[in-house]
């Protein structure tokens, strides 16, 4: 670890006082507005889930999971933080220490960004910033080391940004997916980072370790993908609902997020036998696509498309923030150290969707997993959402439009910021486009 | 029967009378700092033309920015639903509607109905909207009014790099020293906001007929420009800032039919 006095690379020299009055500021805010966003999921869906109350408690950033996981990390265990969803989590697991992602939700942190990088640079890497500079972030703090994956700019340099207070490993990910040099650097890259996490945590990743490490992240992943079937019919949890249950995976205890999303499956599929649905069955179903939503304070999306009139729902989603953080499963043919060590670079390289990624057919990946639930989930209109400063997704709405164009899919490119302050503008497009899907029937 | 849309926006405010789905009278109001009173005012004018009163009125439908404002409204709908309602009414060959007003643009694509099937906004910035050529003017020293006749006497094209109305000025001056003549200017003006508006355009695809509706549409300096650089012929109705009010009081009728 660094002395605080020692001269840094980026971070600019702030006093504690001033530390201080800001955290305790933002963190004030930010429990009202975690408070106040549970309030308003649960009066859309007046009949909430019950099982709902667990994923409320862990979103809560400074309650109960925080004071855990300082109490496992009193008895030795280690906290291993992640930007990107490549992070290999099963090797951190296996290593038994925790892997938590760290990306920064907050509004007013982007502000504290500022003062290290220009407004231009995407606002979630520079509330990134600004929760390490104050502090705010419980995750980022009790993080020993951090996994720096190299996707798109923002992310490359945000990890040497935080190196300033935290080891950070980084991990080079190629931007060509299934070429075999890509795949060699990425193994390699999978072998290196094993080894520092074998270092920073003292215990050797052995066949039984990885083996149940694997398994239990494969166990996560079939409650997860229950999650995301039983809103392929009529709207039995709204999206926003859903979206918390998969995000708080980032941060939760595996094996007990496993059982309590098991235990909201059952309650769901108890109300799609007695036909409760979480709103009207006829309401338009919406997917999102692009830049990763972090709760807190940047849940203003999901919040305006479910509570728009004319209303919509949130049934489908493409963001590495929520439905692609389990989807796709490690598999393993023979659980021979060399074999699942391949399988988890290859579920982490090829099963990615992220727009960093560069090919012939543009991103056909991505284009793949879109039309395959704009099928299967029977989306009537998708949100292409990015934040500014997110320059890969915003170039990739262009071969998104032409796609879906043919396929006369309804898609609306929003734009927004780290800010409260444009909501009033973003529901005016909001609206007008749940009012387009609905005209398609009636207007 | 008779409908009313009011279209609630960021300068001022319109209202529209349709008796049987035909327009009989209009009215017109400054926003200012309360726009309710400002839509009040606008309605009362229009009734008033019409030698009616409120209580005759079926329907009122409300759109623009302010439309949860709106007095007396039963129902609202988008800008852009507006737009493309009115547009095809306008225009049945219609199937682009671009509307330019104070603070934002925007292109809505539609159908044979006139219903949007796809829209696109100005992002956030008013170098491609009315209040451009407000400050534009101001800093050419001319009224707002004088501004597109001055435009049309440009004997070559110069240009500007509108991403903002702060830098656009900044541009502007730079062209003053110069000493490019005010005509010049006055066309580089128009030419950046109608780059900033057919690139949106473009976006949604140049479907003819393309129609232009909004404030700005009376504007001959800006339509001069905006038909340069689709390269297709914009149609522009006699009242053009009155389009939203008109959807809005079409979408009304059909409220009133489906009710």
């Amino acid at each position: 670890m660094k002395n605080q006095s020692e001269e840094k690379k980026y971070m600019p020299e702030i006093s504690q006082k001033e530390i201080d009055e800001l955290r305790n500021a933002i963190k004030a805010t930010s429990q009202k507005i975690i408070a106040e966003n549970i309030e308003r999921m649960k009066k859309t869906d007046k009949n909430r889930p019950e099982a709902m109350q667990y994923f409320d408690e862990i979103a809560n950033f400074f309650g109960t999971r925080e004071k855990e996981i300082r109490a496992a990390k009193e008895n030795g265990k280690k906290v291993i933080g992640y930007m990107c969803l490549f992070a290999p989590t099963e090797l951190i697991l296996a290593a038994d220490a925790i892997p938590v992602r760290v990306n920064s939700g907050w509004y007013d942190a982007s502000k504290l960004g500022d003062r290290v990088v220009p407004v231009e640079v995407c606002p979630m890497v520079r509330s990134t910033i600004g929760a390490k500079m104050i502090g705010l972030s419980p995750y980022l703090e009790l993080s020993d080391a951090l996994i720096s994956v190299l996707t798109c700019d923002g992310m490359t340099k945000l990890g040497e940004i935080l190196s300033d207070y935290t080891p950070v490993w980084t991990m080079t990910l190629p931007r060509v997916k299934d070429t075999t040099q890509s795949l060699r650097l990425w193994s390699e890259e999978i072998k290196a980072v094993k080894g520092q996490i074998e270092a920073l945590t003292g215990n050797k990743i052995k066949q039984k370790q990885l083996k149940s490490a694997i398994e239990l992240t494969q166990k996560a992943t079939k409650a997860f993908r229950r999650l995301q079937e039983l809103r392929k019919g009529a709207p039995v949890i709204m999206g926003r609902d859903a979206m918390l249950v998969n995000q708080t995976y980032m941060w939760d205890d595996i094996k007990r997020w496993t059982e309590k999303t098991e235990a909201l499956c059952d309650e769901l599929e108890k109300r799609v036998r007695q036909k409760i649905w979480a709103c009207p069955p006829d309401t338009p179903r919406v997917m999102v696509t692009g830049t990763p939503m972090i709760w807190p304070d940047n849940w203003k999306v999901p919040t305006l498309i479910e509570e728009a009139n004319p209303q919509g729902v949130l049934v489908a989603d493409e963001l590495c923030s929520s439905e692609r953080l389990l989807y796709d499963p490690v598999g393993v043919d023979e659980w021979s150290m060399k074999d699942m060590l391949n399988a988890i670079g290859e579920r982490y390289l090829m099963a990615s969707t992220c727009s960093c990624f560069t090919s012939e057919d543009g991103n056909e990946d991505r284009i793949n997993w879109l039309l395959n639930k704009i099928k299967e989930w029977n989306i009537q209109g998708v949100i292409y959402y990015v934040v500014r400063g997110c320059m890969l997704y915003a170039m990739e709405y262009t071969r998104v439009k032409k796609v879906l164009d043919r396929m006369n899919v309804p898609v609306y490119y929003l734009d927004t910021e780290y800010t409260r302050e444009d909501v009033g503008q973003m529901k005016t497009r909001v609206e007008a486009f749940l009012e387009m899907l609905t005209a398609r029937i009636d207007i | 029967m008779i409908t009313a849309g009011i279209d609630l926006g960021t300068q001022s405010v319109k209202a529209v009378i349709l008796k049987d789905g035909e327009v009989i009278s209009r009215g017109k109001s400054f926003s200012g700092f309360d726009p309710t009173k400002a839509a009040e005012q606008a309605v009362d004018e229009a009734l008033k033309k019409a030698k009616l009163s409120l209580s005759d009125v079926d329907h009122v439908t409300a759109t623009g920015s302010g439309m949860d404002m709106a007095p007396h409204s039963n129902s609202t709908i988008s800008m852009m639903g507006a737009d493309a309602k009115a547009g095809v009414y306008l225009f049945p060959k219609a199937r682009t509607i671009i509307d330019v007003g104070a603070e934002e643009a925007r292109a809505v694509k539609c159908d044979d109905k006139g219903i949007m099937v796809d829209f696109v906004v100005n992002e956030r910035c008013a170098a491609g909207a009315g209040a451009f050529i407000e400050a534009m003017a101001r800093a050419l020293e001319v009224t707002i009014e004088e501004m597109g006749p001055l435009s049309l006497k440009a004997e070559r094209a110069s240009s500007i790099n509108a991403t903002c109305v702060i830098f656009g000025e900044s541009d502007v001056v730079t062209l003053i020293h110069r000493q490019e003549t005010k005509p010049e200017i006055a066309r580089a003006i128009f030419d950046a906001m109608a780059d900033r508006v057919s690139s949106m355009v473009y976006r949604l695809g140049v479907n003819p007929d393309v129609v232009l509706v909004g404030g700005v549409a009376k504007d001959v300096g800006f339509v001069a420009s905006l038909k340069r650089k689709l390269g297709v012929d914009v149609l522009i109705p006699e009242y053009p800032e009155y389009a939203g009010a008109l959807g809005a009081a079409l979408v009304a009728v059909n409220r009133v039919k489906k009710a």
